[in-house]
């Protein structure tokens, strides 16, 4: 599966990370899907659950290595 | 389109991330235009709080100068800046925390015939004065202007703020109808203020304007809000708009803006 | 009579006819003018103070003016 936008946000910290996803979010179109790369650690701890209380939903989330491949489709 | 550089992000990530407030708040600010009338005790925290949030454009009203009575509560001057124009070194320090935004510079006393002209072009005002005829003029002024504002008024250790949507919500004169007598207006002897009144009043005033701004939570519309730190009681009371309103009710007797007298204790100098 | 003052319950004994003058009286407000008085939600017209009375159950809020920034 191929999301509509993809950002590589390994090495980004907490909550800069989540304030990076949800520009990219508002200038998405609802129904897009979006995938992140995230690292583990605070990173996966808190940026998709910050994300589904915003209403989006998590598609699928699955670790690679040492980082996350998140994809979450706009509300 | 929500156009923010990197550097934005970080720097208004804590907006970003929340909510009510999100990459479409924080554009709102950028693109938002404020208007602080008095650089002193009031003004100080609330153009401090404006600018770190973004606001994109924001006009300061004063017509003194730094003096060191000032320097007690008034936390944007410095004792660097003893008698420079407080807007001067206002602007200064409001550039100094947020270089992204624009500030306006206005040395000079609001009165009936330039107040308009002023505060034409501005978004939202919040009123950070020392004396009634000038909180009087810019509720009149922004009433007349159909102009959200936020009043603001502090004393020894009380302060009391509204804001008012005109037109939809109760106004200064709804309640306060005239300015009092200028005799019974408390003498400097008795009109000392703590200083740390001052930041809690002007904090709670830059908040609504942020609010009002992004549209986030409810405003303090129809209610006064008022507070006596001595005991640290914070109260509510609700207010009306008022159909006998000399300004804003069904029959307003006001028509134009009245020249008041300034002169009282100098209590924002 | 029981009546709300500023938000809170007051006991007021072995008054009768208590007007808004009376009650800022009692009150040891210093300068009347500096406050607007409100009745059960409604601004009490300054001279009307002698003949507006209060009554049990009645809500009075003091409104100050505060001129200070
Ligand atoms: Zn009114």
């Amino acid at each position: 599966m191929k999301a509509d936008r993809f950002e590589d946000l390994s090495g980004v910290r907490c909550p800069l990370n989540y304030a990076k996803t949800k520009m990219l979010l508002s200038n998405m179109e609802s129904g897009q899907t979006l995938e992140i790369i995230l690292d583990d650690g605070p990173p996966i701890r808190n940026v998709p659950g910050s994300v589904q209380q915003e209403g989006h939903v998590i598609l699928c989330q699955e670790k690679q290595g040492d980082q996350w491949n998140v994809v979450i489709k706009k509300v | 389109m929500v156009q923010l550089t990197d550097t934005q992000l970080d720097r208004y990530s804590r907006h970003i991330i929340l909510q009510e407030v999100g990459p479409e708040g924080q554009e709102k600010l950028m693109n938002a235009r404020v208007l602080v009338i008095g650089a002193g005790g009031l003004g100080s925290p609330i153009a401090l709080y404006l600018a770190a949030a973004g606001v994109g454009c924001i006009g300061i009203v004063d017509a003194d100068v730094v003096e060191i009575s000032n320097l007690q509560r008034q936390v944007i001057h410095f004792s660097s800046d003893m008698q420079r124009p407080k807007v001067e070194s206002a602007a200064e320090k409001m550039r100094a925390i947020n270089p992204d935004i624009e500030v306006n510079t206005y040395k000079i006393y609001l009165n009936a015939s330039n107040i308009q002209e002023i505060i034409s072009g501005y978004d939202f005002v919040l009123d950070g004065t020392d004396n009634f005829a000038t909180k009087f003029l810019i509720n009149d002024a922004c009433v007349m202007a159909g102009l959200p504002f936020s009043h603001g008024g502090i004393l020894r250790f009380d302060g009391q703020t509204m804001t008012v949507l005109p037109g939809h919500s109760s106004c200064y004169r709804c309640s306060f109808r005239q300015p009092p007598p200028p005799d019974a207006v408390p003498s400097c002897s008795q009109a000392g203020v703590l200083g740390a009144i001052a930041g809690m009043l002007g904090t709670i005033q830059a908040a609504e304007a942020l609010k009002f701004i992004t549209g986030a939570g409810t405003l303090l519309t129809d209610t006064l809000l008022t507070f006596d730190a001595k005991n640290m009681h914070f109260r509510r009371v609700s207010l009306k708009k008022r159909s006998d309103c000399p300004l804003c009710g069904e029959n307003p007797t006001l028509h134009e803006l009245e020249e008041g007298d300034r002169a009282t204790c100098d209590l924002s100098a | 009579m029981e009546i709300r003052l500023n938000g809170e319950s007051r006991f007021i004994d072995k008054v009768t006819n208590l007007s808004v003058a009376g009650l800022l009286e009692m009150e040891q407000v210093a300068s009347p003018e500096m406050v607007a008085v409100q009745l059960n939600g409604e601004i009490v017209d300054r001279g009307t103070y002698q003949n507006t009375m209060i009554v049990d159950r009645n809500e009075v809020d003091f409104l100050y003016f505060m001129a200070g920034g």
